[in-house]
């Protein structure tokens, strides 16, 4: 009975936390490309103007990132300009929750069906690669361990708090500049 | 509770063994079938096999309403245009492939052409964009390697834009597989062992990759079986029809298998060596598998080592350690290369191939890495890790 009472309140939280992480990795997302070169490396083999959505089906939360040249992204909230390029799709928020609680990593959510690809196959390889990083730096080690296939072995600590804490002070500038506009 | 979950799909009818072809005029009025087209290519043709097919049609009053034999090796738009056109004109209301990966996955276009109209097969690619079924559509291969005839993928190349189209919906699937060994019979000792070792490999992966589960596994580990226990006999007594028959089974199966649990990094860096240095699939599969399972081995030691039953049988299991059982399985792999090496020179390293030039192996990593299969490969791949395998597999 009280199960029953507590459910709505529990899938109303695991939807906010959704939204509340699709809002902050779109915002790191752009960071970590104004901070590391292996991100920028990656991306910039991206067609400039490339739209970048992950979002959950079947119109849920969503975060849109484009490439604007040089492997930099610009975090563009959960509207698009224009139709995206690549597309990953959560089947149900309960597989996107899994995702971003760290309790199912991204490649095995690929492995186990979660998630569709619609668009390039090679750059939602890319996308996912890009995404890895950026959670090896911003994730303390244990948890990013849970949240990719392997932790890489030569991302040292020195390196991995400086860009965390450069990643994280733009995602609260940018933030900042949300709440101020 | 675990997080495990997996999915399964395979709605083919699979129609196997001695006189198979004889049931497709059966199955063709099972679904009000009656005039229907054959799409193959001119190898399979001129060696023959298109006789059977026919004469298994005609003898039940079945008449094959028209033949397009023009299939290329890598099949384009233009050619799914012309042969949805001739479909047309002629009034056809079903497809039969005949032939390997490339005439299997033009008419799977072909399919969706004459079932959701129009000309334009680029305004179908992509996945989920079918939304009903097609006309009914058996195939019929005559390679045992490729598994096409039970996956849900097609890849058509558009020529003007160059670029490959990628189709993806389990409506391509065919209704029904029709695997007879008459089809396999003449195929030639390189392409019967290359083809075989596709299939290995398709099932190899399958087995230890990261989207396996305990019904793919079960169809892998018996392709596993079927062409550790035929393809040398096959090599040694092509008309071998029983163990001819035995690797057309080993494919499909392995084709369940792999469409079900996806491949890993040796598909990824064959789909690379082939983009770049035009090496056909088989070959490439059959190089990278022992160096691949090396570098994933710490990854996959539990799965590689159960594989041994399969590939050396349960006394050779039974007297290996445990601990000792992934290396033993990489083993035989090798003593089969070697074995295909002695029986039809199927090169086992890149150097062997003498297609390949040392500085491609970074441009051919580099592709690889963006490869859709290495998704799914057991062990993280970055650029050096590929180099360093391309590297093993060079001499």
């Amino acid at each position: 009975m009280i199960a029953k009472r507590i459910q709505p309140m529990a899938f109303q939280a695991r939807r906010l936390y959704v939204e509340l992480m699709f809002q902050v990795m779109g915002r790191a997302l752009q960071a970590v490309s104004e901070v590391d070169a292996t991100v920028q490396k990656d991306a910039s083999a991206l067609p400039e103007g490339f739209l970048f959505e992950m979002m959950v089906m079947p119109q849920g939360s969503s975060l849109i990132v484009e490439h604007v040249g040089n492997g930099r992204f610009h975090y563009h909230g959960n509207s698009a300009p224009r139709p995206v390029d690549l597309s990953i799709q959560f089947k149900h928020i309960a597989h996107a929750f899994l995702v971003l609680s760290f309790q199912e990593k991204t490649s095995v959510a690929f492995a186990n069906d979660r998630m569709l690809v619609d668009g390039d196959i090679s750059y939602a390889i890319r996308m996912t690669r890009v995404l890895n990083r950026l959670e090896s730096f911003i994730l303390p080690k244990l948890v990013a361990k849970r949240a990719v296939k392997e932790y890489p072995t030569d991302l040292h600590l020195p390196e991995k708090l400086m860009s965390a804490a450069r990643i994280y002070l733009k995602v609260a500038s940018n933030f900042v500049e949300t709440v101020r506009a | 509770m675990s997080n495990k979950y997996y999915e399964f799909f395979c709605p083919v009818k699979v129609i196997a063994g001695k006189a198979a072809l004889e049931h497709m005029p059966y199955e063709l009025s099972g679904m009000a079938a009656t005039r229907p087209m054959i799409v193959t290519d001119k190898g399979v043709r001129a060696a023959g096999l298109l006789d059977p097919v026919i004469a298994a049609c005609e003898e039940s009053g079945l008449e094959i309403v028209s033949i397009y034999d023009d299939v290329p090796p890598d099949s384009s738009t233009a050619v799914v245009r012309d042969i949805a056109g001739v479909y047309r004109s002629e009034k056809c209301d079903s497809i039969i492939a005949v032939g390997g990966g490339s005439a299997i996955d033009t008419a799977k276009a072909v399919n969706i052409l004459v079932s959701e109209g129009g000309d334009d097969i680029a305004a179908y690619a992509g996945a989920g964009v079918l939304k009903r079924p097609l006309k009914p559509f058996f195939v019929v291969p005559t390679t045992a390697g490729t598994g096409s005839e039970v996956t849900a993928v097609a890849v058509i190349a558009d020529t003007e834009k160059h670029v490959k189209l990628p189709f993806t919906s389990s409506f391509l699937l065919p209704n029904a597989a029709i695997i007879d060994p008459r089809m396999t019979l003449t195929l030639p000792p390189h392409i019967t062992a290359a083809t075989a070792m596709d299939a290995m490999t398709h099932a190899t992966e399958a087995f230890t990759c990261m989207a396996k589960n305990p019904l793919s596994d079960a169809y892998a580990t018996a392709a596993i079986k079927k062409i550790s226990n035929s393809l040398l006999a096959v090599m040694d007594n092509p008309k071998d029809a029983d163990n001819r028959l035995e690797l057309a089974e080993a494919s499909t199966m392995a084709g369940i298998a792999f469409s079900n649990s996806m491949v890993g990094l040796v598909h990824a860096l064959g789909h690379a060596t082939g983009a770049i240095c035009q090496l056909p699939h088989g070959l490439c599969m059959s190089l990278y598998l022992p160096y691949v399972l090396e570098y994933n081995i710490e990854s996959i030691r539990e799965p590689l080592g159960e594989l041994l039953l399969y590939l050396d049988g349960p006394e050779v299991y039974a007297a290996t350690p445990a601990s000792r059982r992934a290396e033993a399985s990489i083993s035989a792999i090798r003593r089969m290369r070697d074995a295909l090496y002695k029986h039809c020179k199927l090169p086992r390293t890149l150097k062997e191939t003498g297609k390949v030039v040392e500085e491609q192996l970074e441009r051919i990593a580099e592709v690889a890495l963006d490869d859709g299969a290495i998704m799914f490969n057991p062990k993280e791949v970055t650029l050096e890790d590929a180099k360093a395998v391309l590297r093993r597999a060079w001499a």
